[in-house]
C-alpha cells in the first residue's frame, strides 16, 4: 500500500500519541490530522487493539500458572538479610517516629522531665548556701530586733561547732482560754515559746 | 490499605522477610508475564522470575530509594531476560541483535485490519486465545530491547519517563524503540488475521 508522504512525519507520532505521552502542542496536531486521515485514524486504532492485545495474551498466559507456592519458593531461596548496625537504628528510629510517634514523644516529655529535675539537683545544689544542714558554720554575727526580747540558745557538737539560735522570751497575749488540765506548767511554757531564728 | 513498597523494603531492611514476601506476592504475576514476553518459555519464565526477586533481594542494600522499587525490579528482570537470550544465542551460533539496527518498517499490511478485526476489548474477540498465542510468536520477532520496552510499558503500563528511568536510555531511545516493536509486532498480527480472513472467508467478527 502506497504511504501518504504527509502521513511520514505524523506516524512516529502515533505510538506516544495513544500512550498519552505527547506535549499539549503536538497532541493537537495529531489530532487535527486524524480528523482528516482515514489511515492514521486505521493506525491508531491498530496499536489501540495491539496493546489489548498484548496485554491480555500476556495475562492469559499467567492466569495459566499456579502462584500459590511461587512467593515460597522464593523465600526459601534467601539468605536472611541483615544490615548493618547504624542502618538498623536509623530504619528504627524513622519507623517509631512514623509509626509510633505517641509512645516516642511521651518517652521524650518524661527524659525531658528527669532532666528537668536532675540538672538543677546536680548543678544548684553544689552552690547551696551554707545552712543548718552543712557541718561547717562560721558565724560571723548575731543581732536581734531592736527592743526585742531574746535569749540566745547556742546548740555545739562534739567538734564544737555551733548552732545559735535566738529564742523569745516575750509572753504571747493569748485569750484566756481553759488550758487543759493535765498539761503540765513545762508543756505550757514550752507552747508559748516562740522561736524567732537568727542571722548565722 | 495496602504498605507502599517503600516502606516493604525499609522493613525487609530491619530483617522482615515477611515484608519481602509481600513484595513478591504483589509483582509475582507482572514479573513472570514480563518474562514470559522476553523468553517464551513458561518454565524459563518462572525461573527468570524467581531469580529476578532472589537477586533483588540480595542486592537490597543497593536499592537507595531514588527511583521507584519495581523501576529496579523490572530492570533486573529485563537484565536477567536479556542474559538468558544471549546465551541461548550464543549457544546456537546466532548473531546478536543489534537494537538499534532496526529500519522503519513503512510497509503496512493491512491499515486498520487489527483495529476493525480485534477492537480494544480483546476478550469479546473470538480469536483471543489463538491471537495470545501469536502475541507470543510475533513478540519472538522483535529485538530483546525493544520488546523489553513494548512488555514493560503493555504488562506494567510504565510512562515513557518510568521506561527511560528503568531501562537507563533516553527518552527519545524509548519512543523510537516502542514505535519499531509496535510496528513489526502489528504486522505479524494484520499479516495472521489476513491469512485467518481469507481461511474463513470471514471479513469480520
Amino acid at each position: 500500500m502506497a504511504l501518504n508522504p504527509a502521513c511520514l512525519s505524523f506516524i512516529p507520532m502515533l505510538s506516544p500519541f495513544v500512550d498519552g505521552e505527547l506535549a499539549p502542542n503536538e497532541r493537537v496536531t495529531v489530532e487535527r490530522h486524524l480528523a482528516v486521515c482515514r489511515d492514521c485514524t486505521g493506525r491508531v486504532a491498530d496499536l489501540r487493539a495491539e496493546s489489548a492485545m498484548i496485554r491480555h495474551g500476556l495475562d492469559l498466559a499467567a492466569d495459566e500458572v499456579d502462584f500459590k507456592d511461587f512467593a515460597t519458593k522464593v523465600m526459601a531461596r534467601l539468605t536472611p538479610y541483615k544490615p548493618p548496625l547504624w542502618e538498623r537504628v536509623q530504619i528504627t528510629l524513622s519507623e517509631m517516629f512514623l509509626y509510633q510517634r505517641k509512645v516516642m514523644f511521651a518517652s521524650l516529655a518524661g527524659a525531658a522531665a528527669v532532666l528537668a529535675i536532675a540538672i538543677p539537683t546536680l548543678v544548684i545544689g553544689k552552690s547551696t548556701p551554707d545552712g543548718y544542714a552543712r557541718p561547717m558554720m562560721a558565724v560571723e554575727s548575731v543581732t536581734t530586733e531592736a527592743g526585742a526580747k531574746v535569749t540566745p540558745v547556742v546548740m555545739t557538737n562534739e567538734k564544737g561547732d555551733a548552732i545559735i539560735l535566738m529564742v523569745s522570751t516575750e509572753q504571747q497575749v493569748e485569750p484566756p482560754a481553759p488550758a487543759p488540765q493535765d498539761k503540765g506548767d513545762e508543756g505550757q511554757k514550752l507552747d508559748q515559746t516562740k522561736v524567732k531564728g537568727g542571722e548565722l | 490499605m495496602a504498605t507502599d513498597d517503600l516502606t516493604l523494603v525499609k522493613r525487609v531492611k530491619t530483617g522482615d522477610q515477611r515484608a519481602f514476601k509481600l513484595l513478591v506476592e504483589r509483582y509475582q504475576r507482572k514479573i513472570y508475564a514480563v518474562a514470559l514476553g522476553m523468553v517464551k518459555d513458561k518454565e524459563e519464565a518462572l525461573d527468570i522470575s524467581q531469580e529476578a526477586f532472589v537477586k533483588v533481594y540480595k542486592y537490597l542494600d543497593h536499592f537507595k530509594g531514588d527511583s521507584s522499587f519495581y523501576t529496579w525490579l523490572y530492570r533486573i528482570t529485563v537484565n536477567i531476560c536479556i542474559d538468558a537470550l544471549r546465551k541461548k544465542q550464543a549457544l546456537r551460533g546466532e548473531q546478536v541483535e543489534l537494537d538499534e539496527a532496526v529500519k522503519m518498517d513503512t510497509a503496512e499490511a493491512n491499515i486498520g485490519a487489527l483495529g476493525s478485526r480485534l477492537g480494544t476489548n480483546p476478550q469479546k474477540s473470538a480469536l483471543r486465545k489463538e491471537l495470545a498465542e501469536k502475541i507470543q510468536q510475533a513478540l519472538e520477532t522483535v529485538p530483546e530491547k525493544h520488546r523489553a520496552i513494548l512488555l514493560l510499558r503493555e504488562v506494567e503500563g510504565m510512562s515513557y519517563e518510568d521506561l527511560s528511568r528503568t531501562l537507563e536510555i533516553p527518552k527519545g531511545t524509548v519512543m523510537s524503540r516502542l514505535f519499531h516493536a509496535r510496528t513489526k509486532v502489528q504486522k505479524i498480527l494484520s499479516e495472521y488475521l489476513e491469512l485467518d480472513e481469507s481461511k474463513s472467508g470471514l471479513g469480520n467478527e
